[in-house]
């Protein structure tokens, strides 16, 4: 306790001695008396009731010491500094950015610069390669008395936890996996190893959730991871092309194919029948030669001749007693005597 | 009343509110406290909540903290065992849990924090560099697991088109014990040497590993590198593909062709040989009959109109004009 506690004891005693001099000659004492209790009273009124928001609850300390914890509503205490209450938001869910910042906070922050969200955020993976992470942690306070009592920093705490626990999570990864389908995966096996670690820590914390944001390769390796995707669009294209070569020559080869076969087919039927038609009429034709065979014979052979002869546009009939091919006689367009007597 | 006396019971009260007051002191839940007499710690430390007497005047309070608290380490550049320099930020919780050695030792918070920093930097200076990177950036084995499955995956089928990306880069080895275990032994490693100053540690957390800046643009070559030798595979197994489809293309051409052409063969041959039989049936009652009206057909449909004949009156079509 201090040292000087004589001085100002005197002087507190001659400011009342003078104070009730004073008061002596304006009030009668017993005014004053009310007054002051009056006073006393509404400050004693005024320090024993408090309101808790629905948000919220309170943590009640009597001396200091844990004595319950309330419900929101209007409470009463015991007045002056007997009991204390601290009020602590359990219902609203809270939210910690890392890597990043919502623009609406970056103003407020001054702690961290935009360097330091890069250190956040850049991440060494399973193979040794580096990933730029961006992630939220939501969470909500789930035992007042724990986390106040508990931890001097909480907010400090999870955030240190978060990051330690996500590059545990990411470090055992590949960096494809962190970039493309391991986000989910990462989120939640983060979500479950911080909340164990807290639980450790027993400071009254509650993950809600975690959630992978933008999740990058380093700005100068980008792209180059451009060109990765651009090279499977082409690897695509090839295909597709290659695919679509296919799709244009095989169908019509194929109902060119099909075509032959039954052209092959119409003219199978057409021989066979072709040929069994004339099997019939030859049949037929030899059944009635039988009949009369050496007058049939001739009269087939002179009708035959008889058309033959006719077609001829020139007929040049040779003696056989004639030497050599002279002398002819022809019969152009008019009718030979030999093709007159023939018909 | 007269004045004087009442101004000494005002005195009188006051007083004794100001004794009352150097010998009661309330503690909250996260504190505790030594109590010294002239410097010297009197009997045992006091950790429960509440209010509490103590010897007005010669005894004196000693607060301390009983919570978890944090200690930052500053992110310290350290080899690795395998000659990499990374940058790495460790983070520590502890607590006070011998208030009595605590203010022997190191009097207050922030002389605890010069210890810690001593201790924790060495601590974790030395377990790094006696590791390799991987150690300290990998927990598990689990990534050669699927590592090994990947590529066996790859071994029996062909290389397949979407999947060149997947293959891994970079450097996976094995490692014997890995960044929790780390934090272990920097925690096992300091634990006892932060005892003696009443201080309990609880947990040593590798925040942040990161590789130092001259470092970190070979790797981000070594990155820009891989991409490109990957993008390169992806687009030659396209072309593959593409060369792959375009053969099947033409082999699917020809066989349909070909299947086609031997069908159509078989199919009219069939045919034919089947109108040899049915020709070779009817015609075999009577050959020579055949014979002369095939001919006599034959002489028909080979001999165009307009043709021009020389004959001879020989033949037998002449041999009335002869005889006349």
């Amino acid at each position: 306790m201090p040292q000087s506690s004589d001085d100002p004891a005197e002087e507190i005693i001659n400011m009342l001695r003078t104070l009730s001099a004073k008061l002596k000659t304006d009030f009668s004492g017993q005014g004053l008396m009310v007054v002051v209790a009056a006073v006393f009273g509404a400050g004693l009124l005024f320090s024993s009731v408090y309101t808790v928001e629905p948000s919220e609850q309170a943590v009640i300390l009597r001396f200091g010491r844990y004595v319950s914890t309330e419900a929101p509503g209007l409470h009463f205490k015991l007045p002056l500094a007997i009991d204390q209450a601290i009020k602590v938001k359990t219902k609203v869910i809270l939210q910690e950015e890392f890597g990043f910042r919502s623009s609406g906070e970056v103003g407020s922050r001054t702690d961290y610069s935009n360097k330091s969200f890069k250190e956040e955020s850049l991440t060494l993976t399973g193979d040794l390669n580096v990933a730029n992470v961006e992630w939220i942690v939501q969470y909500q306070i789930s035992d007042p008395k724990k986390y106040l009592f508990n931890a001097r920093e909480v907010l400090k705490n999870l955030r240190d936890v978060s990051q330690s626990v996500l590059r545990r999570v990411v470090g055992d990864r590949i960096v494809n996996e962190v970039l493309t389908t391991g986000r989910v995966e990462i989120a939640e096996e983060a979500h479950r190893l911080t909340q164990e670690v807290l639980d450790r820590y027993d400071i009254g914390i509650r993950i809600v959730t975690v959630k992978l944001q933008d999740v990058n390769p380093p700005e100068s390796v980008r792209p180059a991871f451009n060109e990765v995707n651009a090279a499977k669009q082409e690897q695509e294209q090839a295909i597709n092309q290659a695919e679509q070569g296919y799709n244009k020559v095989i169908p019509e080869a194929s109902g060119n194919a099909e075509k032959s076969i039954r052209d092959a087919q119409g003219y199978a039927t057409a021989a066979v029948n072709r040929a069994s038609g004339d099997a019939a009429r030859f049949r037929f034709m030899l059944e009635a030669y039988r009949a009369a065979p050496a007058v049939t014979r001739t009269r087939l052979y002179l009708e035959s001749m008889e058309e033959l002869y006719g077609r001829f546009k020139t007929l040049t009939i040779v003696d056989k007693g004639v030497q050599g091919l002279l002398p002819v006689f022809s019969s152009p367009q008019t009718p030979s005597p030999a093709a007159e007597g023939s018909r | 009343m007269s004045p004087d006396r009442r101004l000494a019971t005002i005195v009188v009260a006051f007083a004794a509110l100001f004794l009352l007051n150097a010998s009661v002191y309330t503690l909250s839940e996260w504190e505790q406290v030594v109590i010294t007499q002239f410097g010297r710690p009197v009997g045992s430390p006091v950790n429960t909540a509440g209010l509490h007497f103590k010897v007005p005047f010669i005894q004196m309070v000693r607060r301390l903290d009983k919570r978890i608290l944090n200690w930052d380490g500053y992110p310290n550049q350290i080899p690795t065992k395998d000659k990499k320099y990374i940058v790495v930020d460790t983070t520590a919780r502890w607590r006070i849990i011998n208030p009595l050695l605590f203010i022997q030792t190191v009097q207050t918070e922030s002389g605890a924090r010069l210890r810690l920093d001593g201790i924790l930097d060495a601590v974790t200076r030395d377990t790094i560099s006696n590791h390799n990177l991987v150690e300290a950036v990998r927990n598990s084995n689990a990534i050669l697991e699927r590592v090994r499955k990947k590529s066996e995956a790859q071994k029996t089928q062909e290389l397949q088109p979407g999947s060149e990306e997947e293959e891994v880069t970079g450097e996976v080895e094995g490692i014997a014990v890995g960044r929790e275990a780390l934090s272990g032994i920097i925690i096992e490693k300091a634990r006892a040497g932060l005892k003696e100053f009443g201080i309990e540690i609880i947990d040593v957390q590798l925040r942040r590993i990161a590789y130092e800046a001259s470092v970190e643009a070979k790797v981000y070559e070594r990155m820009i590198s891989e991409r490109q030798r990957i993008a390169q595979k992806i687009r030659s197994v396209g072309l593959g593909e593409q060369a792959k489809i375009q053969g099947k293309t033409n082999k699917d051409l020809q066989g349909i062709e070909s299947e086609a052409y031997r069908k159509v063969q078989s199919i009219k041959g069939e045919a034919d040989a089947k109108a040899i039989r049915i020709y070779a049936q009817a015609m075999n009652a009577d050959p020579s009959f055949y014979e002369f009206v095939r001919t006599l057909e034959a002489y028909r449909k080979a001999i165009p109109a307009g043709s021009t004949l020389i004959l001879s009156t020989d033949n037998k079509f002449l041999e009335l004009m002869r005889k006349r």
